[in-house]
């Protein structure tokens, strides 16, 4: 029984420890931070779109080389620790200037501010992610009018044009099923800027509210149009038809050409000019295997 | 000497107590007064009403247009309804839980029961968008199944299990007396529950559905997934709606720290909350005056 009682108020204090430690734990963080710049590990956060190119990445930098010193003779033989996490591109701009991540990752085109934010540290881009017009298999459009031009667009995804048939008379009497991504976000940001040209996207479309999920909706419902990661259409070729927009196929020459012009680029920010380490990351990203990443996973690299 | 150690450790135990009971009461006004601070240039710019009544939402616009009358809307369709089904069923599951069930039945249906409360609610959303969502669409030739409706019937399943837990409870802790006098009296069963368990039992009942209305509008994974985010004013609870947790959920990852979008979301954030405490405040005056009349 006395056992017991002192058990109890060993867990008390424990508890009353772990709470003053809770409170003492931040300024603690902030001096270590200030007498040693950083731990060792690369922290990268941001875009849902990259996560995966990075993660993919990191992985097989860590497996290559396992301690630093492998990756560069000055380097200390240390493991390689490289954490990602998601949380889309506004978090991955606010984190890598808060110094919550290393780099921050984003899938967007910067507006001139952004860029002004870091100025003093680094931006380079991976390559570009472009978004394609996709519906769904069954549905007659891909066959009827395998291209539609920009005032078509327009007028579907601003909600002008209500049914398929209005499109084409020889198209089914069906509801049109406009799909987009957050309004805000990366990627309707870009489609904005290509296509919308600022003109309100309808009411009545579903915001879905990852890319995978909306490439789902697409392949589940025939009446569906929305606009996809080419990744997702390149992962599943014969479940979403690409349409062409003005008659430009998403082909990969178009793409490169510049002619297909619905896309966005893939990027890494940081506050603070890379160290040895995070540019001997970067580096390798940049390197023949990081770009066939990008490309395996359906990406548009960027020219090397 | 042995008493006044033992005095001592009691202080020292009730300090500690009282210690992490105000720091957590603290940590619930912080977060208020956050969600305030970083909200506060849409109050005093668009103004409490010109927010809570306007209906059209579009934060990127220049001049923007922020408006959330159609989320609250949503909201209170996707919450009220999950109740709507959730209530009778969860009341009367507990009834017979309580009272009708024999023993042997209930020991297996009351852990089945609970365990539902363990279930991530983003497995409910998934099993809604790929079942529920797929079956609106064929069974009633929907061009997409997405609506409040399917949103509302995954909430209920969600929160059932604490509407029957908490009406069980209720129920138990009614003074056996009334039984005991129920018995002696000769009435049946049925009439002994309804009649006099389940009125007796109605403030801990009624405490159990607004726990359930506070967690439905909170909710955000399975609503997120099965409402179907459209940003019109829902006309009906078939239609497809934006709950304010869905919102947030969706833009706040995208809006740019600090931007009008980002200080927009934090004051449908701050709603959000309010109407969470209000509904609270709201039932606990409700119960005091049913307590008084007993």
């Amino acid at each position: 029984m006395k056992r017991r009682k002192w058990l109890s108020l060993l867990l008390c204090f424990i508890l009353a420890i772990t709470m003053l430690a809770g409170c003492a734990g931040n300024e603690t963080g902030n001096k270590d931070n200030a007498a040693a710049p950083k731990d060792n590990s690369i922290k990268i956060g941001g875009s849902s779109t990259l996560a995966p190119i990075i993660a993919q990445c990191a992985d097989d930098f860590t497996e290559e080389f396992k301690t630093w010193n492998n990756v560069d003779p000055s380097l200390p033989e240390e493991p390689i620790v490289i954490f990602v996490s998601t949380g889309g591109s506004g978090f991955g701009l606010k984190s890598a200037l808060d110094g919550t991540f290393d780099f921050g990752m984003v899938s967007k085109t910067l507006k001139d501010e952004e860029k002004e934010q870091f100025a003093n540290g680094s931006i380079t881009q991976l390559g570009s992610d472009v978004l394609v017009i996709g519906v769904n298999a069954a549905n007659p459009v891909a066959q009827v009018k395998p291209s539609l031009t920009t005032e078509e667009l327009v007028s579907i995804f601003s909600g002008q044009i209500k049914n398929w048939k209005e499109l084409d008379p020889a198209l089914p009497d069906r509801p049109i099923v406009v799909a987009v991504r957050d309004l805000g976000g990366g990627a309707s940001e870009v489609f904005d800027a290509a296509i919308m040209k600022g003109t309100p996207i309808s009411e009545e479309a579903l915001q879905i509210p990852s890319m995978g999920a909306l490439a789902g909706k697409i392949m589940d419902n025939a009446d569906t149009i929305g606009y996809v990661s080419s990744g997702l259409v390149n992962q599943n070729p014969d479940k979403i038809i690409p349409i062409s927009v003005d008659g430009i196929a998403p082909t990969l020459e178009n793409i490169n050409s510049g002619a297909y012009k619905v896309g966005r680029p893939l990027l890494l920010v940081s506050k603070d000019q890379p160290d040895l380490r995070e540019q001997k990351f970067l580096d390798y990203l940049l390197s023949e295997k990081g770009l066939k990443v990008v490309e395996e996973l359906g990406y548009i690299p960027v020219a090397q | 000497m042995i008493n006044l150690g033992a005095e001592l450790k009691e202080k020292i135990i009730s300090f500690i107590i009282i210690g992490a009971a105000t720091v957590s009461s603290l940590l619930l006004l912080a977060m208020l007064i956050y969600i305030l601070r970083e909200s506060w240039p849409i109050w005093s710019q668009i103004g409490v009403s010109a927010f809570l009544t306007g209906s059209t939402w579009r934060p990127l616009n220049t001049p923007p247009e922020i408006g959330i009358l159609s989320m609250i809307a949503s909201t209170m369709w996707v919450a009220g309804g999950a109740l709507l089904i959730a209530a009778p069923l969860g009341i009367g599951c507990a009834v017979f839980l309580a009272e009708f069930a024999p023993s042997s039945l209930a020991a297996v249906l009351r852990p089945v029961v609970n365990m539902l409360t363990g279930i991530p609610s983003v497995v409910y959303g998934f099993l809604g968008a790929a079942v529920l969502v797929k079956f609106f669409e064929v069974k009633f030739d929907l061009a997409s199944g997405e609506s409040l409706f399917a949103a509302s019937l995954i909430l209920a399943i969600m929160v059932i299990p604490f509407i029957i837990a908490n009406s069980e409870a209720a129920l138990r802790s009614v003074a056996s007396e009334y039984r005991h006098a129920g018995i002696a009296l000769g009435v049946s069963k049925p009439y002994l529950t309804m009649r006099v368990l389940v009125p007796l039992a109605r403030k801990g009942m009624l405490g159990a559905l607004v726990l359930a209305f506070g967690r439905a509008m909170g909710e955000t994974m399975a609503v997120l997934m099965l409402a179907g985010n459209i940003l019109r004013f829902p006309g009906s609870w078939f239609d497809k709606g934006e709950p304010l947790a869905a919102l947030i959920a969706l833009e706040l990852g995208s809006s740019i720290p600090g931007s009008f979008h980002y200080q927009a979301l934090f004051a449908a954030g701050l709603v959000l909350v309010v109407m969470v405490i209000a509904v609270n405040a709201v039932i606990n005056l409700l119960l005091n005056r049913i307590q008084n009349e007993v």
